[in-house]
């Protein structure tokens, strides 16, 4: 019989936890916590450089900017169109690469490959395609007649080109996460609803949908978490935040910020905002959905 | 083998052993932090071994790192305390080292004022504190006109001729769009956000920055008029297709370009590009009317940030290698790097290369119309630098003239700095 420890606790599990805790404390909350003291203090990662307090001073110089306007702005459209595209649209996908079962295997291949490619060289690619002097786009839009410009010249859709881009990258992955949920339904419901004379809008609207909801609920909530992560490789090489702050987001902001003016406070402090903002955001996704979605037990 | 051989042969071992690892002990490491890769890299190799040959004491330890984050990552390196002696730094952000690492004066001891008088005076101002100097130049690049002299041709000019002033760029490119189709012209712009603009004033006889880079002052009648040229160029006469400077250099590269201003630097890998697909001509700036030639250098600068001791002794005999006109001719002759040297053709070897190389020669021109690079502060320059791309994005974009959006942009360029910088 084991001994009790602390209030008739088994220790056992608690030390199983301990080196994963260990890891979270220091590669997670840690950073965490330094991050919102760094927040609120004026250092430039200087040598020996004093760090004094100044309150919310960097919020205050971060949030007074343009570049600050802009970047909220673009957040909020990059987390608005990618809900769409990036968890809504590879749901139909998903269900036509499953119902077609074993012989679904070269499409899951092909839609899954842009994950697999290098995002810089996607970039690269783009720049050159677009290229308004002799890129295939340009080119071959002109042999229809239509003349495109160059998007990436153009603050108004430069960022439908970037959410585009980022939007097909994961698109392959979250096919392949939904077919993983699609393949816990089992196929005689289907069969069943068949025989009942079901069709398959009702299938996927009675059926489905609400089997895959856990699916959706994770593939929701990552996308709203990494989404801006993804869009940080294209606007670096593409567009630089630009034109005119069109294509610039939170996140890029505060490592331009950070990595690019070494106002380690400002970078900082605009971090804690994106961290609320994410937290507030993945918490009303919660407690709106968590509660409609039926987990398996 | 007997025994005693064995023992003799170790013991002969050990004694080679112990010399080596005592002279690898005298030997003093340094470390070259920089952003020059591909062929670049090979040739600042080169010239670290044959510093190396020449002092068997030092070892040069050279690392590379992306030319964009060459700046955080130094300040990482120091930050983390892992040794970094000497490192190419952005000309920009000198002002931020000078005031955030422990950047070392490399005159402190009067007889470096004899080597450093080797570069050309004006190369030295831009880290030059009253009479104390903290970095020698070494990657410089000038702006130059690269020409598709096949489609000058084709355009019905004389690739003989190359434009001079504006006013017969802005005509070639004309010529070259209505009869090539082609793009005419383009200037580089967002390199470090804001160099181009920086370019386009101060060659109009504008101010763009204060001295100390606080103030934008470039709303000046001289600025305006540079910047409207440069918004005539895609709006009014559209001659210049609106892109980005990956795109431009692509497209000069592939032909699809008349005229393409941008850094020396480029001139090999230009040169490379066009072999084989279509003559390749240079020629100087063009000036704006018949105003001086004024062009701000792009490009680093190299700094010491050795502790005191052997290390920083040893970093600066590596800075007086590099400042040898003959070891500076090299590394400009093999890299397409501006020239640095006071009267660099003096080198009998650089002088019968500009003769056999006759494209190095705009750039050797125009050593002497090269004006300090405008420096920012260590506060505020990213969102400052994003106005002013800004303001060249709304100006292609027609969205005002010159005048309306530069004093906007001066104003605010002028806000940002002085909240950024208030009580540090």
């Amino acid at each position: 019989m084991r001994s009790s420890w602390g209030q008739g606790r088994d220790p056992e599990p608690y030390l199983y936890l301990a080196p994963m805790l260990a890891l979270l404390a220091v590669f997670t909350y840690w950073p965490l916590v330094h991050t919102a003291y760094l927040s609120v203090v004026r250092w430039n990662m200087a040598p020996g450089a004093a760090m004094p307090f100044v309150g919310l001073t960097n919020f205050a110089s971060v949030t007074s900017g343009s570049l600050f306007a802009a970047a909220s702005y673009n957040t909020v459209i990059y987390l608005a169109a990618s809900i769409p595209l990036k968890v809504l649209l590879p749901i139909p996908i998903a269900v036509f690469v499953w119902s077609l079962g074993g012989r679904g295997a070269a499409y899951r291949t092909i839609l899954f490959l842009p994950t697999l490619i290098s995002f810089v060289v996607v970039s690269v690619v783009v720049l050159w395609l677009l290229n308004p002097m002799g890129g295939h786009v340009p080119a071959l839009l002109a042999m229809a007649g239509v003349a495109m410009g160059n998007p990436l010249a153009d603050a108004e859709r430069a960022i439908w080109l970037v959410i585009g881009l980022s939007s097909w990258k994961v698109l392959g992955f979250h096919v392949l996460i939904y077919v993983a949920g699609l393949s816990a339904i089992p196929r005689d419901l289907v069969e069943a609803m068949r025989i009942d004379g079901a069709g398959d809008w009702r299938i996927l609207r009675s059926l489905i949908w609400p089997l895959l909801g856990p699916t959706t609920l994770f593939v929701l909530i990552s996308t709203i978490l990494f989404t801006l992560q993804q869009c940080f490789t294209p606007i670096d090489i593409l567009t630089q935040g630009g034109p005119s702050n069109g294509t610039t987001n939170l996140f890029y902001m505060v490592y331009q910020l950070a990595m690019r003016s070494f106002d380690i406070g400002g970078g900082a402090a605009g971090t804690v905002m994106l961290f609320a903002l994410l937290l507030l955001l993945v918490a009303a996704k919660f407690a709106l959905l968590d509660s409609r979605v039926a987990y398996e037990r | 083998m007997s025994i005693g051989r064995r023992h003799l042969v170790a013991a002969g071992a050990a004694v080679i052993g112990s010399a080596t690892a005592a002279h690898a002990q005298q030997r003093i490491a340094i470390t070259f932090m920089h952003y020059q890769t591909g062929t670049s890299g090979k040739i600042l190799r080169a010239l670290l071994d044959a510093f190396q040959a020449e002092n068997p004491d030092v070892e040069v330890r050279d690392v590379f790192r992306q030319s964009e984050q060459i700046t955080a990552e130094l300040q990482a390196a120091i930050a983390a305390r892992r040794p970094v002696d000497v490192s190419q730094v952005i000309g920009k952000n000198i002002i931020f080292h000078l005031n955030n690492l422990p950047a070392v004066q490399i005159n402190a001891d009067p007889a470096a004022d004899a080597w450093l008088a080797r570069y050309l005076p004006t190369f030295l101002d831009i880290g030059r504190v009253g009479t104390r100097i903290y970095a020698i130049p070494h990657s410089y690049g000038t702006p130059l006109v690269y020409i598709n002299r096949d489609l000058f041709r084709q355009a019905g000019l004389d690739p003989e001729r190359s434009p001079r002033t504006w006013d017969d760029v802005v005509e070639a490119a004309k010529q070259i769009v209505q009869r090539t189709g082609k793009g005419g012209v383009a200037q580089l712009h967002a390199a470090n956000k804001d160099y181009g603009t920086m370019l386009m004033v101060t060659n109009a006889g504008a101010t763009y920055l204060a001295r100390d880079g606080m103030r934008a002052l470039f709303d000046s009648p001289e600025g305006i008029a540079a910047l409207q040229l440069w918004q005539d160029l895609a709006v009014r006469h559209r001659v210049m297709p609106i892109a980005n400077d990956q795109q431009w250099t692509a497209a000069f590269q592939a032909g699809q370009l008349g005229m393409y201003i941008t850094s020396s630097a480029a001139l090999r890998s230009f040169v490379a590009a066009a072999e084989g697909r279509f003559e390749l001509g240079v020629a100087n700036y063009p000036r704006f009317g018949e105003r001086p030639r004024r062009t701000p250098n792009s490009g680093a600068a190299v700094m010491v940030f050795a502790p005191e001791g052997p290390r920083r002794a040893a970093s600066l005999r590596l800075l007086e290698f590099l400042s040898r006109r003959e070891i500076a001719n090299r590394w400009s002759r093999e890299t397409g790097y501006m020239p640095l040297s006071v009267d660099p053709l003096a080198d009998p070897e650089m002088a019968r290369y500009a003769r056999e190389f006759p494209l190095v020669q705009p750039s050797i021109a125009q050593m002497a119309e090269t004006v300090d690079t405008d420096r920012w502060p260590a506060f505020g320059a990213i969102e400052a630098q994003t106005e002013i791309a800004n303001m060249i994005d709304a100006l292609w974009a027609g969205k005002g003239t010159a005048a309306d959006l530069a004093p906007r942009t001066v104003a605010r360029v002028n806000e940002i700095l002085a909240r950024a910088n208030a009580g540090r």
